[in-house]
């Protein structure tokens, strides 16, 4: 829906800057498929223990990046014999090429930032 | 863990219909969890920050959905043509500014009204007219009253009857128009024969 305008559905563009929480959710879904305790665990390790999400933060989130087509919820469980009650989710290509955009913009930011912040500068 | 579960479980029908019936089993599994591997404790600390931030965003986010938002802003505009219409009666002329505004709001969403009318929903029509003529018959009794009780100089009960009144009366001709222009039944979207875009 939102490409019908004449923008490339792989145009990473349209989703920058990402809101953080997504951000966070997506780098952790990079390793691979996960169910969503699983991600908040990630994430708790990814950020040192500085991003901390509630359940509905993170669903919510997760419903946020599965309707704009950036992850995907797991027709079938990865593991036999994992619980069945579980949902899992994969990033989509768009989703990898998005977190890949936002990855470089921050990189930039923070280029200029150690830049600027330099002994001696302004 | 005692009452923990059922007690979260009752406060996540706090949230939105649509997300509890899409997450609320998760949500449920993931408070178990918490428990389970961070202890009580923890897992409320971590989960009533989440509740209180949460549940009247997501609540907000719901209002602001095209379709509820549609409604909000006919009942907005109809409130306010209602107001102007019932300060051209009382004589209180500035009033006319809310007829103006009206005019403007329907004017300035009229693309969110027009893709609010077209929804595509069988039952819509039906609700829509039905609204319609319940409408229609409290205009019809208001202005029997109306004729019957007012005074020879306006005091609150007249401006009421008139605002109510003809709020009724916008309402009642709006949603018969939305009904009438409401399609019977579903009609085969464009993007059927498209693949998803997501």
């Amino acid at each position: 829906m939102r490409y019908s305008t004449g923008v490339s559905p792989s145009d990473p563009a349209p989703f920058l800057p990402l809101p953080p929480a997504q951000f966070h959710v997506l780098v952790a879904l990079t390793e691979g498929q996960l169910h969503g305790y699983a991600i908040m665990g990630r994430v708790e390790e990814s950020s040192g223990g500085l991003v901390r999400m509630g359940p509905a933060t993170l669903y919510g989130t997760l419903k946020r990046l599965v309707d704009a087509g950036l992850a995907e919820e797991l027709a079938s469980r990865p593991a036999a014999g994992d619980d069945q009650r579980r949902r899992y989710y994969r990033l989509t290509g768009l989703g990898r090429s998005v977190c890949g955009a936002e990855a470089e913009r921050l990189a930039g930011l923070v280029r200029i930032a150690r830049i600027n912040l330099q002994p001696g500068m302004g | 863990m005692g009452t923990a579960h059922p007690m979260y479980q009752a406060l996540t029908r706090l949230y939105p219909r649509s997300f509890r019936g899409e997450y609320g089993d998760d949500l449920v599994q993931h408070f178990g969890d918490l428990v389970s591997d961070r202890g009580l404790r923890a897992a409320w600390t971590r989960t009533g920050v989440d509740l209180i931030v949460t549940i009247p965003r997501y609540r907000l986010e719901s209002i602001m959905t095209e379709h509820q938002s549609a409604t909000t802003l006919s009942i907005a505009i109809g409130l306010l043509a209602a107001g102007g219409i019932a300060s051209l009666l009382t004589g209180i002329y500035p009033g006319l500014l809310l007829l103006a505004a009206a005019g403007v709001l329907a004017f300035a969403q009229r693309g969110a009204l027009a893709r609010a009318i077209r929804t595509p929903d069988s039952n819509l029509r039906r609700r829509r007219l039905t609204t319609a003529a319940v409408l229609g018959v409290v205009f019809v009794g208001l202005y029997v009253a109306y004729i019957s009780l007012i005074g020879d100089r306006w005091t609150v009960r007249e401006t009421l009857f008139a605002i109510i009144g003809t709020s009724a009366m916008f309402g009642a001709a709006g949603f018969l128009i939305a009904g009438l222009l409401t399609p019977k039944s579903p009609s085969p979207s464009p993007s059927a024969s498209t693949p998803a875009t997501r």
